[in-house]
């Protein structure tokens, strides 16, 4: 038994080592509460913002006097020590913009119990706090990048954390508005009753946070990476579930092929179809639930790895760490037995219809090979990939879009699976005459056993299937959607040229805005009231005739018309009614509504332009974080960030299927090769050489590569193609559709080198058994 | 108690469909009684396996009826016919008898197993005993030469204590001196157990160990 299933429990090892690593980087995937937080037990933040528009929105903030109103009636409870408002605005250190570009007021670094490791605190305008990391001593100058341009700021203290802090006051006017609340308790208070007593106080005016929920204050591009990072473990989780369903299935399928003669045995003498079908299911369990304990210790292992390369690769914060949770440890303890049972399903219904009198029969005649159930379930399943394929094509955003594909993929990848034996007779019949002209008696064996075993030949190729499908639909996908990108911007790029801001600065400051011409657009949210939820809205300013002091431009979609007024929260938590001096069409507007620029600096003093397009080329200013390019190149970069993202979950898709299909295909040739023993013994004894006896083994073998590898390519064809009417659809233009030939190539050729090297083994093996059985 | 422990009547047995359906028993009646070796021959494709698979409830006859013990096969379901084989039928076939990752113990005590019973040591050592086997109980089958994994098959055969045993050319695979042995032992079980054995083979020497021969020939039975 444990020879025959060491490929199942390969398998669930590999496989709950996937899950286990992705649910573990998942459950440690968490907001991070920020340093600064790390000492106040209790936050009160803003009310959250419902989305429909834009992703991970900040908290609605108090206006400044609310702020302190607020906090005055905090700290009077019992229990509270102090109770000071948090403010946060852009800023980083020129020349060190890896770091989260943020600044803080120095209260915040009081109340976080942050030490200064030289220096003193920020007193005035003018001076900063900044992390060690800086490398700069008290008393030396700086350059701040801020939202009005680079500042030059003296250092009075350094502190051991990577922030930047300013005086109170000065925190005050760059970040008018409030998002949270920190509070300091007295020694010996009990936090959670002052935390019911705060709640007490804010009521729904606010969220009173504690212990991680803190977390809810990290950086906005902490949350979104956060986010991204999770698709891809999602991704890597689902389909290395799915995979190992699929291995375990084709292995448990081989093995209750093979031992149809002791099944056939034990009916005869007097097991029920029940028993057999229990037996089956329970090596299953047994292998699983095994298999689930090694995969578990290596997925304990492989996750802080993975986590590194995903800090690495940008798809989580830096900040990002492995925790051990409890419930990935008993997700994947459950993983292992509950894929090996499904995977071993349908093997163990078909054991249990194997009738007593074959333990009678010698030949391997196969019932027929394909059942009306086997004709639905195909169907039905090709029709599940097809419509998850149409998604994909019709979804705009990436993300979604490679999650899409997946899902169909597998969808597809099953159902051909499932229809396989269906396939085989024909393709065999293709490569008939090659095969016979060249291969005589071999030629001939080759060819009549794939035929009369299509299920079993079916089986066999069936991992290459999955390997070349997940492989080549991955690749193609992602090349044809950036074929088809290029060519939309090909369309409607026209020449010139882009202020945008240098690496890792977030948007282009006004002194940057000041120095150049051109349309610099603001953005920036503003909340409204929808029923009693908040929104988030987003909003731009813009230097625009009819856009003045509170004129607001909005979409027809919102259902407002000309001369109407609304109120809005902006940054800064003043509350402004808007009146709407025009009225555009849905999707004309980059945000969902527009005001006039100065409306917006005055709200948010951190807002910052995300680039200004140009006719003709200008020089930027030196050491403010902008710089110059064409068009094109700015395009491609955009696309470049998103095309890095959908590139790393694509590379580790492609790694984890074709990687786990590798091992499938050579763990299932091993399996099937060592199940034609007996024949190729007989095939040695009737007077086969040992060089006829090898290239019937590796002809087959190859006959089974290419029937999986022409089966795979027709999921990913079909499926490609029909992304590829769908991009052509969202980009208003023919798209060609990419075949990643290299990565075809790469991925058959290991097939074949596996499905050799398996061969070339039960070759070895026969000869070795025949010589003893002759002597 | 019957006396007719197996009992066949006009049985028919049809294998394929259209042109290539081919009769395999055309219209048998047949008795086999307690206490009683019977040999069924015939040539090849005369259908006494075919008799064999449907006399043991194997394969149900297109027409006509079978009973084992007083119990009419018919219409049993797959699990009732797979109780009645567990317990009152023992088989013996030519080859790939035992299961190979069990050892010789195990595999005779199989049956019981199956029928969620603890097999009691002590019939499985006297099961191996009377088929001369019991100082390999701990043998698997590929450390045991053919004839005694025969012998093993039998003394499985006779852990349940069943009304009869069937034999498929039990001695097809093994040289004289085994089979001598294997048949031997079969005589020896009916004479001193007071079993019943339906054995099919083409050996005449085999057939000689029986009390009675029946022989086929194109389905239908020419004597007996």
């Amino acid at each position: 038994m444990l020879r025959r299933v060491t490929g199942a429990f390969v398998a669930v090892v590999i496989g709950v080592a996937l899950v286990a690593a992705s649910t573990l980087l998942l459950a440690s995937g968490r907001a991070r509460v920020p340093d600064r937080f790390a000492a106040t037990p209790i936050v009160v933040a803003g009310p959250e913002a419902g989305t429909p528009g834009i992703p991970f929105p900040p908290a609605r903030p108090w206006s400044s006097a609310d702020a302190a109103a607020l906090a005055a009636r905090l700290a009077a409870l019992p229990g509270v020590a102090e109770a000071v408002p948090d403010r946060t605005f852009y800023a980083q250190v020129s020349g060190h913009e890896e770091t989260t570009p943020e600044g803080h007021a120095w209260s915040s670094a009081r109340l976080g119990d942050l030490k200064l490791t030289a220096g003193a605190p920020p007193a005035r305008p003018g001076e900063v706090v900044v992390g060690e990391q800086i490398g700069a001593a008290p008393g030396t100058a700086i350059t701040l990048l801020t939202a009005s341009g680079p500042q030059r700021y003296i250092v009075t203290g350094v502190v051991d954390a990577p922030l930047i802090f300013v005086a109170d006051d000065v925190a005050a006017e760059l970040a008018p508005g409030v998002r949270a609340i920190e509070l300091r308790l007295e020694s010996g208070a009990d936090a959670d009753r002052v935390a019911a007593g705060v709640r007490d106080v804010v009521g729904t005016g606010g969220r009173v946070l504690t212990g991680d929920g803190r977390g809810a204050l990290e950086p906005r591009a902490d949350a979104r990476l956060r986010w991204i990072g999770m698709q891809v473990l999602t991704g890597t989780a689902a389909l290395g579930g799915f995979v190992t369903v699929f291995v375990v299935a084709s292995t448990f399928a081989f093995t209750v092929g093979q031992r149809r003669r002791e099944l056939g045995l034990l009916r005869a003498i007097g097991a029920t179809p029940g028993q057999v079908r229990r037996m089956v299911l329970g090596e299953a369990l047994a292998v699983g639930a095994i298999g689930s304990v090694a995969g578990l210790l290596a997925g304990a292992v492989l996750a802080p790895a993975v986590g590194r390369i995903l800090v690495g690769a940008r798809l989580e914060p830096a900040t990002f760490e492995v925790r051990f949770e409890v419930w990935p440890v008993l997700v994947s303890l459950a993983v292992g037995p509950v894929v090996a049972v499904l995977g071993a399903w349908s093997a163990a219904r078909r054991a249990a219809r194997v009738r007593p009198l074959e333990a009678l029969r010698e030949a391997a005649v196969e019932q027929r090979p394909m059942g009306w159930a086997r004709w639905v379930l195909g169907g039905v399943l090709l029709a599940v990939g097809i419509a998850l394929a149409i998604g994909t094509a019709a979804t705009d955003e990436a993300q979604n879009g490679a999650t899409f594909a997946l899902y169909g993929a597998m969808a597809l990848v099953t159902g051909v699976t499932v229809l396989a034996p269906a396939a085989v007779p024909p393709i065999v019949r293709l490569c008939r005459l090659p095969v016979r002209t060249k291969g005589g008696a071999v030629g001939l064996l080759v060819r009549e056993s794939a035929l009369t075993a299509a299920r079993r030949t079916a089986s066999t190729a069936a991992p290459v299937l999955l390997t070349v499908a997940f492989a080549v639909l991955v690749a193609g996908m992602v090349r044809t959607s950036t074929e088809a990108y290029a060519t939309g911007r090909a369309a409607d790029a026209d020449a010139g040229w882009t202020v945008v801001p240098q690496d890792g600065v977030p948007g282009l400051s006004e002194a940057v805005v000041a120095a150049v011409p051109g349309l610099a657009l603001l953005p920036t949210t503003a909340y409204v009231d929808v029923g009693n939820k908040v929104e988030a809205r987003s909003v731009a300013g813009v230097d625009r005739p009819d856009l003045t002091g509170d004129g607001v431009v909005v979409l027809a979609g919102s259902g407002r018309r000309v001369g109407e007024t609304f109120p809005v929260v902006f940054a800064d938590g003043t509350q402004v009614t808007l009146r709407v001096t025009a009225v555009e069409p849905d999707g004309s507007l980059p945000v969902e509504f527009l005001v006039a620029r100065d409306t917006v600096r005055r709200h948010d003093p951190s807002a910052l332009t995300p680039a200004i397009q140009l006719a003709e080329r200008v020089e930027v200013p030196a050491g403010t974080g902008a710089r110059v390019v064409d068009v094109a190149t700015w395009a491609a970069e955009a696309d470049a960030e998103e095309d890095r993202l959908v590139w790393v979950f694509t590379l580790l898709l492609i790694g984890v299927s074709a990687g786990y299909g590798a091992i499938a295909v050579a763990n299932t040739l091993l399996m099937a090769a060592a199940g034609r023993a007996p024949d190729l013994r007989v095939l040695r004894l009737t007077g086969a050489t040992r060089r006829q006896v090898t290239g019937f083994v590796l002809a087959e073998s190859s006959l089974v590569v290419l029937i999986g590898a022409v089966l795979g390519g027709a999921v990913a064809f079909g499926a490609l193609l029909s992304i590829r009417s769908g991009l052509s659809e969202q980009v208003g233009a023919p798209v060609a559709l990419v075949v990643p030939w290299t990565v075809v190539a790469g991925v058959v050729g290991l097939c074949l080198l596996l499905a050799m090297l398996a061969g070339v083994a039960t070759s070895r093996r026969a000869w070795v058994d025949t010589n003893r059985l002759i002597s | 108690m019957t006396t007719q422990t197996v009992v066949l009547q006009d049985v028919r047995a049809v294998f394929g469909t259209g042109t290539r359906q081919v009769t395999a028993l055309d219209g048998v009646s047949v008795t086999f009684e307690r206490g009683r070796f019977a040999a069924v021959m015939g040539p090849s494709g005369s259908g006494k396996s075919t008799l064999l698979h449907c006399a043991a409830g194997l394969d149900r006859p297109a027409s006509g009826t079978v009973s084992i013990d007083g119990t009419r096969l018919n219409g049993l379901s797959e699990d009732a016919l797979t109780r009645l084989r567990r317990d009152r039928i023992g088989f013996v076939f030519q080859a790939f008898n035992l299961v190979s990752a069990l050892t010789a113990e195990q595999n005779v005590a199989l049956p019981l197993r199956l029928a969620g019973r603890r097999p009691p040591a002590a019939e499985v050592t006297s099961a191996l005993d009377a088929v001369g086997l019991a100082g390999r109980a701990g043998h698997r089958p590929s450390e045991l030469s053919g004839g005694e994994q025969q012998r093993v098959a039998v003394a499985r055969a006779l852990i349940s204590r069943p009304a009869v045993i069937f034999a498929d050319e039990p001695t097809g695979a093994l040289d004289s001196v085994t089979s001598k042995q294997v048949l031997q032992l079969l005589r020896a079980l009916v004479d001193e157990h007071d079993l019943t054995v339906v054995m099919v083979t083409h050996d005449s020497e085999a057939a000689d160990y029986a009390d009675r021969i029946v022989t086929l020939a194109d389905g239908r039975v020419v004597s007996c």
